[in-house]
């Protein structure tokens, strides 16, 4: 359960590729050698390796619009396992490359294969793939953190230049220990436990010592893809997660954090837990969003017994199948000669609580012409016109007001003869509005975590803090005259 | 000389290309000496390291060297003072990566022996008793060494089991894991050794578990494949003690971090299958956390345990659930993609309680319905990979399920293929194109048999390529692949079709010279199906070439397209019902291409036409099989002329992986061929008719330099023969001219090697390296690239004897020299500089050494004083006076051009090393 080796390699759109780090496992390639026997493949260098890569992940010769051997429809670019064609005539294959790439940065490693190799076993079998695979996730939040952003040019330096001593602790010969610290929690030497009988968790380097605080935070990311159209069904779901940061005394304390549900509330789906919980009632893992909903499944309270590591984690994360979405919207669009004419009404259910710390509506006009003149009025809020001249931001602010209803009308010119930035989805009468909100201390599933429901099995009585928010994801509201994408499949079969 | 940064990342990038200007032995030797140096610092010191741990091999090729190189490092870590404890830790971990890799850990070597003693000696210390938290990670690394060497080398702790139990049950600290882990590798390897054995009795399996002795050398076998079949212990064996070990492994697994209790489930499961006297239900009461872990390596493990003991541990209820649980986390919008994509995986690799087939290939568990794969279904928003994957499950669940729900689900999937193709037709990103090309591919692979589906592909994929005619490689990639994994494909003849009359029936004001290079390549590739039929491509061809300007536009490369499509239309078996209208065709571009060469080749496909049987035809224009007779490849070869993009097409040169040929320099043998002047002797100034004649010299200054070209050592038999070699050398363009390429006719290895003249045109005559690569077809007609070494042109290289009418006097010589001498040293021209180098020497030898260095460019010779000219194209001199004094030689030198002068110095000192030189 070993890798043979681990690359770092930056790009920017396919030119000036670099390979940050590498590291190779001779030992592990030993084994390598042992298993596959005459199917044995070595590592390329790294000057090989490279363009291989590229080619395998459709990033080679970005200037050349087809090349045989990048843009093959037959490539089976349909699992996290990539094959690389190595050798001057190709014949040979170094498989499984696993990759993750965001934005700029490309993670690969080759997991060791201890099964015979031949005929291909499937990813499956292999007990090395998903330790590869866990180690690259790891190894990407360190790099890029938990946001979708790639860091800054020079925070990734310095977290590079940290790799070779953190992945010491991590990863010395290839067999995956640990996962990578979180960015910006150095590697701390290990401690040495309390000498007591107790062992000390090895995910847990030490002990706190002080006042004793737990923060349990409730955030919940809404989805929706409105169409206001007949044929295509308007969808929403939610999904929250749990982040918990226990100061806690004691080597393994014991916590208990429990979820409750409002009565008739719908049950939580999918849930997904830390490693760190020590227990779980059956009827918790239950319910699930691929089956048909049951109501009388299960629908609390869902207690989760732990004992916290120190730094802050996620307990646990599930999805919720909600009745309404938070705001319900509808986008008309109508085209005459130059100008399109726009009407758009957004409407906050009754149930969602009108305080928000922000609510932006974007409404972009990609793959035409500059706007021109605007003629926009709208009932609530400001409207500002992006300096590209492709984008208007409704900003409708904290509130809406008390018909809870808010309505945007008028006539865009479209005359600049520049052609402002394209996107597949945005073509013509295919437009839509986006949304953007957060609406804190509520839920939409209506999930919360009492604080008096968080026990702390210690000597002292600690201080617990609980808050909730909920934030929009991709919520999209489509123009119902134009031929919006659909974004699920049929709901009934 | 660079630093060692650069020289490390350079080692790092390539290792072979990095050891071709130097040795293994002397990087190693380099890299050693600087680990010993007390004035490296630790960070510098790790850095060097890092060569050794990840390039073992490369630096030490045999077990000798291993041993050596080891032996080296553990008397480095000796000498490595307490506190670098991170540097001490990167010196066992290559030295571990030395041993094994190396062999000497299978050789037994004694610093192997030595090594692993002090590893073992090192985890004695539990809880930091005596080393101190210092110590902590030296210790945490001594584990992970004796842990890969047990995975390299399973057994060697075999016998250390009860030694190794209670190390773990006494460690406290974090570190216990690394002990679990190392106690669970050895116990599975011992328990594997056990299960091998014959007459294996409770006795035994109990001294096993309470070893306490040395490393068991002996039990190497390396197994060079794994075995299918897991050996199993018999059942009448007392498991109670092992079942008690494990359980608390079991136990405390919850104290180790994913990865590691992961490697720890795995390799307990691997016990358990093969010890039948111990239940699986032991992994009963760590289940449920596993069921609802976020960590796909633990998910991955509880999967393993499925796949091993399918129903002795999951009952039928459970499996409804995991696949339930894997459908939900293959779109658990919390999860990443990656980790989405392998359950996906996971799903299609199921380890079903009863599985209908066992073939270990892709395939739908039973309990997989489209109603509960719903929301996996693809959409736009989904990123590339995702999509496909998704489309791939998807098609695999309507395909079996079509029946049963009236094809929602698979009138879904054919929408998602058009709002693909709608998205390409929108939008020109080739990432957009490649993908829903795959997807279609995808999709076809499973449906290519609806043909109501299959035909609105079709149709759909003609309009895309009216309006979007650079998709044409696309759609020629997909037809080909369709064609290739489908044996009957009717559908690829049948988009080929609906393209071909697309284009010929395209209205002429939408044809222009660049769409009409991506319709030849279609109809070039239509033109190759028996099944359809060619006289409308003939017409079009004839059309456009008759009633546009296309044959005065003298477009070489759209009469080469024209020409291939002719070409495949010779080869087609319908040839004789388009004999007369092709025969029109070719006889048109003969005559009104403006183009000489495509009416060369027109006029030459008429003639094969008009002239050979269709069977000789198809024989001449059929390609030669791979490995064929060179004369059917030739011939077939001049029949095509298209640069077409088809690799294993033979105009493709292929690239030698190893340098083929060298270029080896033949010793000068004194004659040096001097520039000549072709001017009588006369009683005039020599010095001014010379500086006259200089100007005129110019261009005709050049240095020939001879070389044999041979075959180097490596010794591929494909390229024992080898012909038409063409030499290109790539030169300094800021010092020297441009150099010619040399064509050889053939080299073969057993016959004596060719001589080859590189001549260089200096601007600027300083020492140079040359690259040089060569392209040559082999036997079999295949052409072929390789580079040779690089070429090292040396300072006396470049040197020339003075150019001079060759019967000229020594008398005028010497003239010549004291006169430039004079014009030189007053600063005449104003490049000019003087110097003086000394060295000692006894007096023969100076003699000796202008003889051996000298002798063709010696103009006088006094006793104990010489005066040396020395012409270095395109027009400069060295003039140097060797005058011997009482116990030293002085040169004086003087040049026409300063900057010669450091090479002048430093050759100087080249030749009189021995002679302890004074500058």
């Amino acid at each position: 359960m070993s890798i043979r080796a681990l690359w770092v390699i930056t790009h920017d759109k396919g030119e000036s590729v670099q390979v940050q780090f590498s590291r190779r496992y001779p030992s592990v390639e030993f084994r390598a050698k042992t298993f596959a026997g005459v199917h044995y493949v070595s590592v390329p260098e790294d000057c090989n390796f490279l363009p291989l890569l590229l080619s395998e992940l459709g990033l080679a010769d970005p200037d050349k619009p087809y090349v045989a051997a990048r843009d093959d429809c037959s490539r089976q670019q349909r699992c996290p396992a990539l094959e690389l064609r190595v050798g001057s005539s190709g014949e040979r294959t170094l498989w499984p490359v696993l990759t993750i790439v965001q934005g700029g940065i490309i993670l690969a490693c080759l997991p060791l294969i201890e099964v015979p190799p031949d005929p291909r076993p499937s990813l499956f079998s292999l007990a090395s793939v998903s330790k590869g695979l866990a180690l690259l996730c790891s190894l990407q939040s360190f790099l890029c953190g938990t946001g979708v952003k790639t860091p800054e040019p020079d925070v990734l330096v310095s977290r590079l230049a940290t790799l070779p001593s953190v992945l010491m602790q991590v990863c010395p010969l290839g067999t995956p220990l640990d996962t990578f610290p979180q960015p910006g929690t150095l590697p701390g030497a290990l401690v040495s436990g309390p000498g007591g009988a107790q062992k000390q968790p090895a995910w847990k380097t030490g002990v706190h010592r002080g006042r004793a605080v737990v923060s349990v935070a409730l955030s919940e990311m809404v989805r929706s893809m409105q169409y206001g159209n007949q044929s295509k069904q308007d969808l929403w779901d939610v999904h929250g997660t749990v982040t918990c940061k226990c100061e806690v005394e004691g080597v393994l304390p014991n916590v208990t954090v429990t979820l409750s549900l409002p009565p008739n509330g719908s049950p939580l789906q999918d849930i997904l837990v830390h490693p760190c919980v020590t227990s779980l009632d059956s009827s918790i893992l239950t319910a699930s969003s691929v089956e048909e909903n049951d109501s009388s499944a299960f629908s609390g309270p869902y207690k989760f017994p732990f004992s916290p590591p120190l730094e802050p984690f996620r307990l646990c994360s599930y999805t919720s199948q909600v009745s309404v979405p938070p705001i319900l919207g509808s986008y008309h669009l109508k085209s005459e000669d130059s100008h399109l004419k726009l009407n758009a009404v957004l409407k906050l259910h009754e149930s969602v609580r009108n305080s928000f710390e922000y609510c932006d509506a974007h409404l972009p006009f990609f793959n035409r012409n500059l706007m021109g003149n605007v003629d926009i009025k709208v009932t609530s809020g400001q409207l500002e016109v992006s300096k590209e001249k492709n984008l208007i931001v409704w900003l409708i602010g904290q509130k809406f007001p008390k018909s809870r209803e808010v309505t945007l009308e008028g006539t865009i010119h479209f005359s600049g003869h520049l052609a402002g930035p394209s996107d597949p989805m945005c073509t013509d009468l295919t437009a839509y509005i986006k949304l953007h909100f957060r609406i804190p201390d509520m839920t939409l599933s209506g999930c919360c975590v009492d604080q008096h429901s968080v026990q702390v099995y210690s000597s002292t009585k600690p201080r617990i803090v609980t808050t909730r928010e909920l934030v929009s994801s991709t919520y999209y509201i489509w123009n119902s005259t134009g031929d919006a994408p659909v974004s699920s499949g049929p709901m009934l079969l | 000389m660079t630093s060692w940064d650069q020289r490390i990342s350079s080692f790092l990038w390539s290792p072979s290309q990095f050891l071709s200007c130097t040795t293994s032995e002397t990087v190693l030797a380099e890299i050693l000496d600087r680990l010993r140096d007390d004035k490296t610092n630790d960070n510098k010191k790790i850095l060097l390291l890092s060569v050794i741990s990840e390039h073992p091999t490369v630096l030490c090729p045999n077990t000798t060297a291993g041993e050596e190189t080891a032996q080296e490092l553990v008397s480095i870590l000796n000498f490595t003072p307490q506190k670098s404890v991170s540097l001490k830790c990167h010196l066992m971990l290559a030295i571990t990566n030395v041993l094994i890799c190396t062999l000497c850990l299978l050789n037994q070597t004694k610093v192997a022996e030595e090594f692993l003693n002090f590893l073992y000696a090192l985890i004695q210390d539990t809880n930091d008793h005596a080393g101190g938290p210092g110590l902590h990670s030296v210790r945490a690394i001594a584990c992970e060494c004796l842990r890969e060497v047990e995975a390299c080398q399973p057994g060697l702790l075999s016998q250390k089991l009860e030694s190794l139990y209670h190390l773990k049950q006494q460690e406290t600290t974090a570190l216990h894991q690394s002990y679990s882990l190392l106690y669970t590798q050895a116990l599975k390897s011992a328990i594997r050794i056990l299960s091998q054995q014959l007459d294996v009795d409770s006795t035994k399996l109990r001294s096993v578990l309470a070893g306490n002795e040395g490393f068991a050398w002996a039990f190497f076998k390396r197994e060079n494949s794994v075995k299918v079949a897991v050996p199993q212990l018999p059942t009448t064996l007392d498991f109670k003690e092992l079942k008690s070990i494990m359980s608390l492994l079991l136990e405390e697994s919850y104290l180790m971090t994913s990865p590691s209790q992961s490697t720890l489930l795995r390799g307990l499961v691997e016990m358990v299958a093969m010890v039948p006297g111990i239940s699986p239900a032991i992994f009963k009461s760590q289940l449920l956390r596993l069921f609802g872990t976020t960590e796909v390596e633990l998910m991955h493990a509880t999967l393993f345990m499925k796949a091993t003991f399918t129903d002795s541990l999951f009952t039928a209820e459970d499996e409804h659930f995991l696949l339930k649980r894997l459908v939900g986390m293959a779109q658990h919008p919390v999860l990443r993609i990656p980790e989405k994509l392998f359950y996906m995986d996971c799903i299609l690799h199921f380890p079903e309680n009863r599985p209908i087939s066992s073939s270990g290939e892709e395939g739908l568990p039973v309990l997989i319905t489209p109603q509960l794969t719903r929301s996996l279904f693809p959409t736009v928003f989904n990123d590339c990979t995702t999509m496909l994957c998704r489309l791939n499950l998807l098609c695999l669940v309507h395909l079996e399920a079509n029946e049963e729900e009236d094809g929602k689900g698979l009138g879904y999937l054919i929408d998602h293929m058009m709002a693909l193709l709608s998205i390409v037709g929108n939008h020109r990103s080739r990432e957009t194109v490649v993908v829903s090309f795959r997807a279609i591919f995808i999709f076809l692979l499973h449906f290519n048999h609806m043909e109501n589906l299959a035909e609105r592909l079709v149709h759909r994929l003609r309009n895309l390529y009216s309006k979007n005619c650079h998709l044409a490689p696309n759609l020629i990639n997909l037809v080909d692949r369709i064609q290739e994994c489908l044996d009957d494909s009717v559908w690829s003849v049948r988009l080929l079709k609906a393209l071909q009359r697309g284009i010929v029936e395209m209205p002429p004001s939408q044809l222009t010279l660049q769409s009409l290079g991506w319709h030849l390549k279609i109809l070039s590739r239509v033109a190759q199906e028996s099944q359809i039929s060619q006289r409308v491509t003939i017409c079009f061809l004839l059309d456009i070439l008759v009633n546009s300007n296309l044959c005065e536009k003298r477009s070489w490369n759209v009469g080469a397209a024209i020409l291939a499509v002719c070409r495949n239309l010779l080869q087609h078996p319908t040839l004789n019902q388009m004999f007369i209208q092709l025969a029109d065709l070719l006889q048109h571009i003969s005559r009104h291409y403006e183009d000489t060469d495509i009416q060369d080749h027109a006029r030459f496909y008429y003639t094969l036409l008009t002239n050979l049987s269709l069977e000789k035809l198809a024989g001449i224009l059929a390609k030669a099989p791979v490995g064929g007779q060179a004369k059917v490849r030739s011939l077939s070869s001049l029949s095509s002329i298209t640069a077409s993009e088809e690799p294993g097409n033979c105009l493709t040169i292929l690239q030698a992986e190893s340098c083929v040929l060298e270029l080896v320099k033949i010793d000068k043998n004194g004659s040096q061929d001097a520039v000549q002047i072709l001017e009588p002797e006369t009683e005039i100034d020599i010095y001014k008719v010379y500086r006259e004649q200089l100007k005129t010299l110019d261009s005709a200054a050049e240095v020939t330099l001879r070389y044999h070209l041979t075959h180097t050592k490596s010794t591929d038999p494909r390229f024992n023969r080898i012909f038409t070699i063409c030499l290109h050398f790539e030169v300094d363009l800021l010092h020297y001219a441009e150099v010619k390429d040399i064509t050889v006719p053939c080299l073969l290895r057993d016959r004596k090697p060719d001589e080859v003249s590189v001549t260089l045109q200096p601007y600027h005559p300083y020492p140079t390296t040359i690259r040089a690569s060569a392209i040559f077809t082999t036997e079999d007609g295949q052409s072929w690239h390789t580079h040779l070494p690089d070429i090292k042109v040396s300072f006396p290289e470049i040197f020339l004897p003075v150019p001079l009418f060759p019967g000229t006097s020594p008398q005028c010589k010497q003239n010549l020299f004291d006169q430039l001498w004079g014009a030189t040293s007053s600063g005449e021209p104003s490049t000019s500089e003087m110097s003086l180098f000394c060295f000692k020497t006894s007096s023969n030898a100076v003699a000796d050494l202008i003889k051996k260095n000298f002798q063709s460019y010696v103009i006088s010779q006094e006793e104990k004083r010489w005066k040396v000219l020395l012409f270095l194209p395109p027009r400069f001199h060295i003039l140097l006076t060797f005058s011997e004094a009482e116990d030293a030689v002085e040169v004086s030198i003087a040049t026409d051009n300063w900057e010669l002068l450091p090479h002048v110095n430093s050759y100087l000192q080249t030749i009189t090393a021995h002679c302890n030189a004074v500058s």
